[in-house]
């Protein structure tokens, strides 16, 4: 009886000894994952702060300074690819890219958004995803798989632009820029045109229908604008506040009794 | 400055939005008085036609300019994402179809293990139960072998299959405990899936969330095996729980799934302490007599 007892708290002792091992090898890893994990949100802040910089610094732009204003802002641009999206390149080397994707996604969203806001400003096209990921490949170690930006994070990206391109044009508008908020306006329907479609077969679509809502609500009011100032002629709002004489002649009144 | 004031004034009558019918006689009204005697339609068309941001004769032709046509580049781009999206999708309806067959051989074996609370042999139980498991083996080799033709994306669609491989892990080490009276190890798991630690593996946060799920079981077997009058059974349970509790406490978890699946495992090993006291205490531990368990 008590030689039972005592074979029997020995394989009980072994069994545990085997448990503590196997879940110290698990520990090991989920530290590991989790510090993993934790770098690459930190990294992702980074990226989505300093995208957010180069997004104001295009906000600057108007008439007489749109050269400085874009180049500045490419440069912003080449600091965030190198420091920021080098930093994201690093962590993920020799990793599976999707295991970790809701880490990063949020600053990979935000730097696509500031990088085809900026290309949009400077040749009125969008930059597509390839030429984003030519871009990338420079940064990363040759032997191992680079980080290659994926096609939803792009388009989530690219739902976003919408809203600083309604900021643009209605900033345009005021400025007297019709035509170029015309364009905007053009560019703005043919994206939401576009992801329309591509909406509906995206894995997780839930955050892009919002993001779609929000983008035609952008849209509608970049429309709404076009069209006050082909009604209502706001282009003559600068005129208000101008310091040299104003012309009245287009109310028909230049011939006043002085 | 009395001339740029009635201008002015003029102009805001022109860009606000429609006045109500008696406030625009009034503001008629008032125009006529501030402006020399002209012809009415020099008045009225001439801001108007200022007004509009294209001139009369282009409004037609607005519409055709070079801004308003589609990029052909941008139309190809989101084609080339839609024929890649609609890939990926029909890929993922191939993964749920396996995974709904898993679903089902898992269910299945569930119910053949739920004997485990009757009185029937155990090994009855088991036969059953491992005949299921081949079958699972087989759909996952099936899945493996659709996961191979999109390499490096295992975790893209890992969320298609987890909820139900958590369940067949569940399930086989309640399983393997019932044999062994020991912890099915994180390898074991995958060699009795047919899993590589390759290309298509299983995930240890997977396994981890199985175990706790099965620790579920216990309680409730614990009880139906001390009616059944096998009263040495809490005492190899707490053993064991409080082993793969104490297991468990070694893992530095986030605020995560696993996490709170972790922290209901507290209230399963508490319920067999209960029931392995309640025998105790009682005596009816084998080789202790009333006067030891006081």
């Amino acid at each position: 009886m008590a030689t039972d007892a005592a074979a029997t708290a020995h394989s009980a002792s072994a069994g545990c000894s085997a448990m503590k091992a196997e879940f110290a090898k698990h520990a090991e890893y989920l530290n590991t994952l989790n510090d993993k994990r934790e770098r690459l949100v930190k990294a992702s802040r980074d990226l989505t702060m300093n995208s957010k910089k180069a997004i104001f610094q295009v906000h600057r732009i108007s008439k007489n300074n749109k050269e400085e204003v874009l180049s500045k802002a490419e440069n912003d641009l080449t600091v965030v690819v190198n420091q920021y999206i080098g930093k994201l390149v690093k962590e993920l080397q020799g990793t599976d890219f999707w295991k970790l994707r809701r880490a990063y996604t949020f600053g990979v969203q935000e730097y696509v958004e500031a990088a085809t806001f900026c290309r949009f400003c400077k040749t009125g096209t969008l930059l597509s995803l390839a030429e984003i990921n030519d871009s990338l490949l420079e940064l990363g170690d040759k032997s191992v798989e680079p980080l290659q930006i994926n096609v939803l994070d792009y388009v989530l990206g690219v739902a976003d632009l919408s809203g600083e391109l309604m900021r643009l044009a209605i900033g345009r508008i005021s400025d007297g820029e019709v035509e170029y908020a015309k364009n905007i306006c053009a560019f703005v329907r043919d994206i939401y045109r576009e992801l329309t479609l591509v909406v509906p077969l995206m894995d997780d679509n839930s955050e892009m229908k919002k993001k779609m809502e929000t983008m035609l609500q952008s849209v509608v009011k970049i429309e709404n604008a076009c069209f006050s100032v082909h009604v209502r002629g706001s282009e003559y709002i600068p005129l208000l506040g101008s310091s040299a004489d104003p012309d009245y002649s287009f109310f028909g009144a230049s011939d006043f009794d002085q | 400055a009395a001339t740029a004031t009635a201008a002015l004034r003029l102009r805001a009558a022109f860009l606000s939005p429609p006045p109500p019918p008696a406030a625009a006689a009034a503001s008629a009204a008032a125009a006529s008085r501030l402006l020399p005697r002209r012809p009415t339609a020099s008045i009225l068309l001439l801001p108007l036609r200022r007004l509009c941001s294209v001139p009369p004769h282009a409004v037609g032709d607005a519409g055709t300019g070079s801004s308003s046509q589609p990029s052909p580049v941008m139309d190809a781009q989101f084609e080339s994402f839609r024929a890649q999206l609609d890939e990926s999708s029909t890929l993922r309806d191939r993964i749920r179809a396996v995974v709904s067959e898993v679903e089902s051989a898992s269910r299945v074996a569930s119910a053949a293990l739920l004997l485990v609370h009757q009185p029937v042999p155990l090994a009855d139980v088991l036969g059953k139960a491992k005949a299921q498991v081949e079958v699972i083996k087989g759909l996952y080799s099936r899945l493996a072998e659709i996961l191979k033709e999109c390499p490096g994306q295992y975790y893209r669609y890992h969320g298609d299959w987890r909820s139900e491989t958590q369940a067949v892990v569940s399930m086989l080490a309640f399983m393997h405990w019932l044999e062994t009276g020991g912890l099915l190890m994180h390898a074991e798991a995958q060699e009795k899936l047919g899993l590589s630690s390759g290309e298509f593996g299983l995930d240890v946060e997977d396994y981890l969330t199985g175990l706790c799920f099965m620790s579920n079981d216990f309680p409730r077997y614990v009880v139906n095996r001390v009616t059944a009058g096998d009263y040495d059974c809490p005492r190899k349970v707490l053993s064991f729980l409080t082993d793969l509790h104490a297991s468990f406490r070694m893992l530095n978890l986030r605020n995560d799934f696993l996490r709170k699946k972790f922290d209901g495992m507290k209230y399963d090993l508490r319920r067999v302490e209960e029931v392995y006291y309640d025998v105790k205490i009682r005596g009816l531990v084998p080789g202790e007599s009333k006067q030891e368990a006081a």
